[in-house]
């Protein structure tokens, strides 16, 4: 009997070890995680303590840092070396988990982390090749010795904060999860640069292009998806001669189907992935120095995209935001140039049908020939699971992402190949830091013409007076529409063979209108002698920007700060007072005819208390659905839709038109109907959703804005903020996407800055620091920065100083 | 009572040195083994002692800048205060280090009872 207590004893026991120290589903081992002296009770705000003196094993010298009020390090090291590697150790303190667990994201290898539920994204990442593009890259970026050590000093940065973690100190998610970091390496700061170029340029539409072709007809692309997108400003004023000898690109490819046509599947990064820059020239200011305003567009989360930063050595000092997992200064300024980025939009992404011999993929046709493929073989470790083993082709069109569905109709197994420019060796690194060294304008684009991968314009403003963007990145030759569609990879058509020359892109500085400016618009006009591409986006940023600069003068921070919370709604007000006048106003009464009055009084501005702003945006998504959801739903899945310009041009001009009729419904419908159908399932279905019109209607309380965490943990994230704008807005809050870094920047003989982005310094959860600024970014406040040179570090007592020692 | 201290006291110095949470299994089951006369000495006091030292730490590391962390896991695990957080955390502790001190004794009890029979 008691043999047998005891042997129930160690069974229960054996059973609660096991329960408490393993994850069981979403669950973490709650043994170790509610463990006091190692759980999560151990990430509060001790973490934030800042030592005085830190030893470090690894430096060349001596690096002091000088933390401000809101946790940004200034960094002051004597070379290179340090630099980096201190800008790796603190990142790392404040961002180890989400720095990794990005990298782990880009090399598909999710499943490591949580298990087989990844298997199929960490499959389609792999195709997508970016962890082959960053073996290629740091290849060839280890090859530049100047890029080695930065890269290798980040690392070891990196490493060193790893090697001083304990069980207690380890961050949050880990404790989650229930995993450790592993050592970093310069592979995965490649990795992260080929992250972004995917989320910057992986927006492709040429496979909904490609079946709205085959089962609309060309006609219907050519009328309703044009090159020009109606009413755009280009980035480059359409007016501005091109003075070279332009390149001729290949003919035409002729049209082409692909005969797997309803197999393709799109999966591209959120599209509104976008941005504003503009840079205004010393005689529209009232300081009379340039100034310059930037604000990327990204996916909103905690912890934060970004990482405040001050870099200073005896050669360089500069200050901005770096990405976590990268050395350098991705966007900011130093005593002379100061610089800011939008996507570009340009096409660097074909598709490619590529036809092969059997299912072995081994060989596929090529100019009449059977060509041999290189097979790549992934092989993805799964977290209590068997390791995946994929394998997929590539070709001289780039990687076979899709395949393994449908035979073409001669029996041959076929397949989708992705020609992507960033699976080419670049080096963006060296780029991003002779930008940071940069000290004049020729110095800076000199610098940038090796940021090859994501295309971006690249507004800038130098303390000598100039103003200039230019529309940077390497594209390739095209032909008109050349990447519109899903081309045939059989012949050298539509091959990639030469690229657009860095001098040629379009570029323009110190304009007599005094700014430049750039919203993902279409960057140059028609006379522009090369082909980039055509699906940008919509004109209502770029335009309202321009408007305004336009108007004002005397500009000080106030009107920059104004400009980037600017909520007015341009296409509202170009569509929006015909839309009423189509409306059957008679018939309604209550609620609905306060609901039309707030419409006709409304100002177009998308403040969050607009009530009237929130009903347009959702009348406007319901008649873009009643035109187009029923002849653009193929296959089974609602394709591209046109932009919203040429849906409101439709509506202005076109009182009878064959698209406006819903071919699911008997009847006949025309414009007006669908406005005024539009417009009563847009009440019934946000009285059904938000009750009773009244304050639940305003924007900030309907839509509002969600940051959540990156792994959508509930509690983590920060939800229900009362804000305003939205898509086509220059301040293009959306509900969980948006400005991810607000800078403005005042070029004088010491540049000024003001700052926000809607989260903190640290990435731990259990830190002040972690959403701090949320609330001042909701309400569109920015925080002075302090640019410090070492004279200033005494004199300040809001600042924080510590060293860090080489110790051996 | 003097058992409910041993445990809390070994546990405290082993976590504040190693960290991991089994000691709390470990150790009861050690102490469970040394302890000749009751059960409920054995199991309970380390029981205790661990549910004391579990508990007092949370509340000490909520107390102590904890306070932004301890309302986001407990909106995480959708559990509705820190104190609630605290007595669960000592909770398990509790059940962990009975079962485990109950375990020891219970072995103790098998081993002696072989050796007197041989």
């Amino acid at each position: 009997m008691r043999l047998f207590k005891t042997i129930l004893a160690f069974v229960v026991l054996l059973i609660l070890f096991n329960l408490l120290n393993n994850s069981q589903g979403s669950i973490p081992p709650l043994g170790k995680f509610l463990n006091p002296f190692a759980g999560f009770w151990q990430n509060g705000e001790k973490l934030d303590h800042i030592d005085e003196v830190l030893d470090v094993k690894g430096l060349r010298d001596e690096v002091q840092v000088v933390w401000d009020e809101r946790h940004v390090p200034h960094i002051f090291a004597e070379n290179t070396y340090d630099i980096y590697f201190a800008q790796g150790f603190l990142t790392a303190r404040h961002r180890l988990w989400q720095m990794e667990f990005q990298t782990h994201v880009a090399a598909g290898r999710v499943s490591e982390i949580i298990g087989e539920k990844a298997v199929e994204f960490d499959r389609l990442q792999r195709r997508r090749g970016l962890l082959m593009a960053a073996e290629t890259t740091i290849q060839y970026m280890s090859e530049d010795p100047e890029t080695h050590i930065i890269l290798q000093a980040y690392a070891n940065g990196v490493n060193a904060w790893i090697e001083s973690l304990t069980p207690a100190t380890l961050p949050l998610e880990y404790k989650l999860l229930n995993y450790e970091p592993e050592v970093w390496s310069t592979m995965k700061t490649a990795l992260l640069l080929k992250f972004m170029a995917w989320d910057l340029t992986g927006r492709n539409s040429e496979m909904d292009m490609s079946i709205i072709q085959a089962t609309l007809g060309e006609e219907f692309v050519n009328t309703y998806y044009p090159e020009n997108t109606p009413r755009t400003d280009p980035v480059i004023p359409a007016a501005k001669p091109w003075r070279f000898d332009a390149m001729e690109p290949d003919s035409i490819p002729p049209s082409f189907i692909p005969q797997f046509v309803r197999d393709l599947r799109k999966s591209e990064p959120d599209p509104d992935n976008g941005s504003n820059n503009w840079a205004v020239s010393g005689t529209k200011t009232a300081s009379g120095y340039p100034m310059l305003a930037n604000d990327p567009h990204l996916g909103l989360n905690l912890p934060s995209i970004w990482y405040e930063i001050q870099l200073t050595t005896p050669d360089m000092n500069v200050y901005g935001v770096s990405m976590p997992g990268a050395p350098a200064v991705i966007v900011g300024f130093n005593k002379d140039v100061a610089w800011g980025v939008t996507n570009a939009g340009s096409d660097v992404m074909d598709w490619f049908e590529i036809e092969f011999k059997d299912d072995s993929y081994t060989e596929y046709l090529y100019m009449d020939e059977w060509i041999k493929s290189d097979l790549r073989i992934e092989e993805i470790f799964v977290r209590d699971g068997d390791t995946v083993l994929d394998s997929f082709a590539v070709t001289r069109f780039g990687h076979l992402v899709h395949f393994g569905e449908n035979k073409l109709e001669n029996g041959h197994p076929a397949g989708l190949a992705m020609r992507w420019s960033a699976h080419d060796p670049s080096n963006e690194m060296i780029a991003i830091r002779n930008m940071n060294l940069a000290t004049d304008r020729e110095t800076f684009y000199t610098a940038a013409e090796a940021f090859e991968s994501p295309g971006q314009n690249f507004a800038m403003i130098t303390r000598d007076g100039d103003i200039a963007i230019r529309h940077n990145g390497k594209y390739p030759l095209r032909g008109l529409d050349q990447g519109k569609f899903v081309r045939a990879g059989r012949d050298t058509i539509g091959e990639w063979r030469d690229w657009i020359p860095y001098e040629q892109l379009p570029a323009i500085s110190n304009p007599w209108s005094g700014y430049v400016s750039s919203a993902n618009q279409n960057p140059v006009g028609k006379k522009y002698p090369y082909y980039l591409g055509w699906d940008y986006d919509d004109y209502e940023r770029g335009s309202r920007i321009n408007d305004r600069l336009d108007h004002l003068d005397k500009i000080k921070f106030g009107d920059m700060q104004d400009l980037h919370m600017d909520n007015f709604n341009k296409q509202a007000e170009l569509i929006l007072p015909f839309l009423l006048k189509q409306l059957d106003v008679e018939v309604y009464s209550g609620d609905t005819e306060a609901i039309i009055n707030d419409l006709q009084g409304w100002n177009y501005v998308s403040d969050p208390h607009e009530k009237a702003a929130w009903v347009y945006q959702q009348w406007w998504q319901r008649i873009e659905q009643a035109i187009w959801n029923d002849e653009l739903n193929i296959y089974g899945e609602i394709r591209k839709i046109p932009t919203r310009s040429v849906t409101a041009r439709l509506l202005l001009r076109k009182s009878k038109l064959a698209y406006y009729d819903d071919i699911n419904t008997p009847e006949k419908e025309g414009r007006s109907e669908i406005i005024n159908r539009a417009f009563r399932k847009t009440l019934s279905d946000l009285e059904e959703d938000l009750g009773a019109y009244g304050e639940a209607w305003e924007l900030g309380r309907a839509r509002g804005t969600d940051i959540n965490h990156i792994l959508s943990v509930k509690g983590l994230g920060r939800t229900g903020l009362y804000t305003g704008g939205g898509r086509g807005i220059v301040n293009a809050t959306k509900k969980t996407h948006g400005p991810s870094w607000r800078m403005l920047v005042e070029m004088g003989d010491r540049p000024a800055a003001k700052v926000i982005y809607p989260g903190g310094q640290s990435g731990n959860p259990g830190s002040t620091y972690y959403d701090n600024a949320v609330k001042d970014w909701v309400m569109g406040k920015y925080y002075d920065i302090h640019f410090l040179d070492s004279t200033d570090i005494e004199n300040n007592s809001k600042l924080t100083l510590s060293r860090l020692r080489n110790y051996q | 009572m003097i058992n409910i201290l041993v445990a809390l006291v070994t546990v405290f110095i082993l976590q504040i040195l190693f960290y991991s949470w089994w000691w709390i299994i470990l150790v009861p089951l050690v102490l469970g083994f040394l302890e000749r006369d009751s059960a409920f000495k054995a199991s309970a006091g380390s029981g205790l002692g661990i549910f004391l030292l579990w508990f007092g730490m949370a509340i000490y590391q909520w107390q102590n800048g904890g306070e932004i962390i301890v309302t986001r896991i407990s909106e995480v695990i959708g559990i509705g205060s820190g104190l609630i957080l605290a007595l669960a955390t000592g909770l398990i502790g509790f059940l962990v280090a009975l079962v485990a001190g109950y375990a020891g004794f219970s072995l103790r009890k098998v081993l002696i009872k072989e050796y007197q029979i041989s």
